[in-house]
């Protein structure tokens, strides 16, 4: 017996319901004619076992018609185009203030009663030692993961050491002509693989104290400019500033309006 | 059995509400307010109406009780559902004067989520959400934006599909946002 149409069917309600697309697309009528069509054929557990499966589909989609119905009606239906152009042309400051004018926010306080603090107590009075309880806090796997350095690169031959540290100087070239500047003007260029290279030979700057940050955490700005001092001197401290293609385009097209 | 005077009465009734307030008003979990079964269980079978008299009293304030369903919405329905739902206080009108440490640009970017995630029926995928307010904010700040929004209750996420969280639905009047934004 031929099934085909059964299987497209079943088909089609499976992509309504993962990619979201009207409902009512469905023919519900139609489906049930030609499940009735098939039902007096059917002689295999197979063939019982794909009629109900083409019902559970169907009842799956009845109840998004439902749904959707219901959220149609509803107070809250805006047409969400209208709603994404109506939020892209709107002020940051009018945003907000839409969001202020219709926050209720909840009265809630936190506070320390004396009874809470003998339980802590108490806690703390039952609680094993640390060195006993280590099995608690089992150490991380060690990752099978591994880094490459800048020798392991030299030694596989990718780059020479005289190649390295001209580009570093090169860099350190262009900062001192540049002076203080925000991290991410200096180290995007033109093409995106040269801004991950230069944010590589960077850092070696930054380590080596021939370069160092200024992190302006309120604006969330990070400023770089030279300076000499010797590598790794006190507290050593990581930053981890992030670099995406679609951060760099962002500049791109920054830096365009501004030429204009 | 000696029946209760009214003054007995009028007694007891203060002291449930004062209790009712102490448990609304003070945090005894991670996400504000009780639970209904809870109220019931401190306050006894006729703790709705105890409810009633602290909302007269909270009315006067600007103040009211809020319940919330689990299941989405504002509660309302049987004894059973009412045990379920969550209880809180919140402020009756909107603010005049600020009453939050976060920046403009930020308070911008939940007000434009939560009416983006609206106005898709209550839910949308965290990458369609990213792409839009990337039209306005750089991609890092967001990131960090939607995951404290997450954390702080506005939003939930599950399998990266992000949906209205329990603080919107009991600080947020979600069609008064949509109103204002579409009216400015």
């Amino acid at each position: 017996m031929k099934t085909d149409d059964l299987f497209r069917l079943i088909n089609f309600c499976k992509t309504i319901q993962e990619e979201g697309t009207d409902p009512f697309d469905l023919d519900v009528k139609k489906f049930l004619e030609t499940l009735k069509h098939y039902l007096k054929k059917w002689k295999r557990i197979d063939d019982l076992l794909l009629d109900a499966e083409a019902m559970s589909e169907l009842a799956k989609i009845i109840e998004l018609q439902g749904k959707w119905i219901r959220d149609r009606s509803s107070s809250f239906y805006i047409d969400p185009v209208l709603m994404e152009l109506k939020l892209k042309m709107l002020e940051p400051v009018q945003l907000a203030d839409a969001f202020f004018k219709s926050w209720h926010p909840i009265i809630s306080m936190d506070r320390i009663t004396a009874k809470r603090l003998k339980e802590g107590l108490d806690y703390w009075n039952a609680l094993l030692p640390f060195s006993e309880r280590k099995e608690e806090f089992p150490l991380p796997s060690t990752s099978e993961t591994f880094t490459f350095d800048i020798a392991d690169l030299i030694d596989l031959n990718i780059l020479s050491r005289a190649e390295f540290e001209d580009s570093i100087k090169a860099v350190l070239n262009d900062l001192e002509e540049r002076g203080r500047i925000e991290y991410h003007d200096f180290i995007y260029d033109d093409e995106y693989e040269n801004s991950v290279e230069k944010a590589y030979l960077t850092s070696y700057l930054v380590s080596e104290g021939k370069a160092e940050f200024d992190i302006d955490p309120l604006e969330e700005e990070v400023f770089i400019s030279p300076c000499n001092a010797k590598a790794n001197t006190g507290d050593v401290r990581s930053i981890a500033i992030s670099l995406s293609y679609e951060d760099w385009l962002r500049w791109k097209r920054k830096q365009k309006r501004n030429q204009r | 059995m000696e029946e209760e005077t009214e003054e007995e009465s009028t007694l007891k009734t203060e002291r449930k509400v004062k209790k009712a307030a102490q448990l609304l008003f003070f945090r005894r979990h991670r996400i504000p307010g009780v639970k209904g079964w809870e109220l019931k269980k401190a306050l006894g079978d006729d703790y709705m109406e105890v409810i009633g008299v602290l909302n007269s009293a909270l009315d006067k304030l600007g103040m009211e009780v809020k319940r919330i369903s689990e299941e989405g919405g504002i509660g309302e329905g049987g004894e059973e559902k009412t045990e379920r739902d969550r209880f809180m206080i919140v402020l009756k009108n909107h603010l005049v004067e600020k009453a939050s440490g976060e920046r403009i640009d930020e308070v911008a970017m939940l007000s434009a989520t939560l009416a983006y995630i609206i106005s898709k029926q209550g839910k949308a995928p965290r990458k369609a959400i990213e792409e839009f307010l990337s039209d306005k904010f750089p991609k890092h700040r967001i990131f960090f934006a939607l995951d404290r929004y997450i954390k702080q209750g506005y939003l939930g996420e599950d399998e990266r599909v992000l949906y209205i969280g329990w603080r919107t639905r009991a600080e947020v009047d979600r069609k008064s946002l949509l109103d204002l934004i579409l009216a400015s």
